[in-house]
């Protein structure tokens, strides 16, 4: 188990909240939450030594197409691929805008 | 001849100098000692399986490939749930391994096609030492017709009555969804195909829109 933190420029805070995902192999739980204006706050617990590169790469990524609103996001990850990371996030953050 | 292998069949026949050259060295001991690899849900040319090869630490997994013709023996998830070997497994104290005692005849009872995957399962297959105390119990479903998300609240109840943490995997004919997601409320689930993981309302229907 790891603990990992990563902080990137944001907008407003968030309005809400969203929980998304699932708890088990290969997959993540992603808890969204209105965090400081301007900062995106992420904490990763994940079971995968080693693995902070490249959440730092997948999050540059993601992040550099869009302004996030301020959220601090919790991610609980159980060995999930980055294409899981990926729409599990995009399925957070669609659920902050319609939830 | 064998069936065609499914994601989570557990092959024989992968041979240490069947690997790549960049291959790590865990890999070919590993082979070396004639473990079975896991059958990955990937894409794989006519002829070839994607499989898995799983070394002795969680972080040692290494994604292969594997021609059809070189499997020698094969075990299915479900194989692994009929053969019943948990019942002598040393450790019965494990939750994994009460767990699977308290729903194997609640499953039979259900008429349910399941299979136990994961580390357990591996371990219950090969008699390779995979699983440990903590190990969560990771099972599969077969379901090639839709479940109503009400059926699928009822299973979890029935699970939520056994010991440890069980992860169900919904194998539809698309690919795979947990249990539990599609027994929350979540307007749209995870679906894991060979192409990739999809975000979709009904994981019976894959619309052909990769992620």
């Amino acid at each position: 188990m790891e603990t990992l933190s990563f902080e990137f420029p944001a907008g407003q805070p968030a309005q809400r909240r969203a929980l998304v995902g699932c708890v088990g192999s290969g997959d993540l739980e992603v808890l969204l939450e209105p965090g400081q204006a301007g900062t995106l706050a992420i904490q990763v617990v994940t079971s995968v030594n080693g693995s902070a590169p490249r959440w730092q790469q997948l999050f540059e990524r993601m992040f550099r197409e869009q302004q996030l609103p301020a959220l601090n996001i919790a991610i609980h990850d159980f060995g999930a691929t980055p294409g899981v990371v990926r729409l599990r996030l995009e399925q957070g953050l669609e659920e902050l805008n319609h939830g | 001849m064998h069936p065609t292998p499914r994601p989570h069949d557990l092959l024989w026949g992968l041979r240490p100098e069947h690997l790549p050259q960049e291959a790590p060295a865990w890999a070919r001991v590993a082979l070396g000692g004639h473990v079975p690899v896991v059958v990955r849900r990937a894409a794989a040319e006519a002829g070839w399986v994607a499989v898995g090869v799983r070394g002795t630490a969680r972080e040692q997994r290494y994604a292969s490939w594997m021609r059809v013709a070189d499997i020698r023996r094969l075990v299915s998830p479900e194989a692994v749930a009929r053969a019943g070997r948990w019942r002598n497994h040393p450790q019965s104290h494990w939750p994994a391994l009460r767990a699977l005692a308290h729903l194997q005849p609640r499953f039979a009872d259900l008429g349910l096609a399941w299979g136990v995957t994961g580390s357990l399962g591996f371990e219950l297959a090969s008699g390779v030492s995979a699983a440990h105390l903590d190990s969560d119990l990771d099972l599969l479903l077969r379901a090639p017709y839709p479940l109503p998300r009400e059926w699928a609240r009822t299973l979890c109840s029935v699970l939520d009555e056994a010991p440890g943490r069980i992860d169900v995997q919904l194998e539809t004919p698309q690919g795979a969804v947990a249990l539990r997601e599609w027994a929350s409320a979540a307007p749209r689930v995870l679906l894991k195909t060979q192409a990739g993981p999809l975000l979709l309302s009904d994981p019976w229907r894959a619309e052909r829109t990769a992620a």
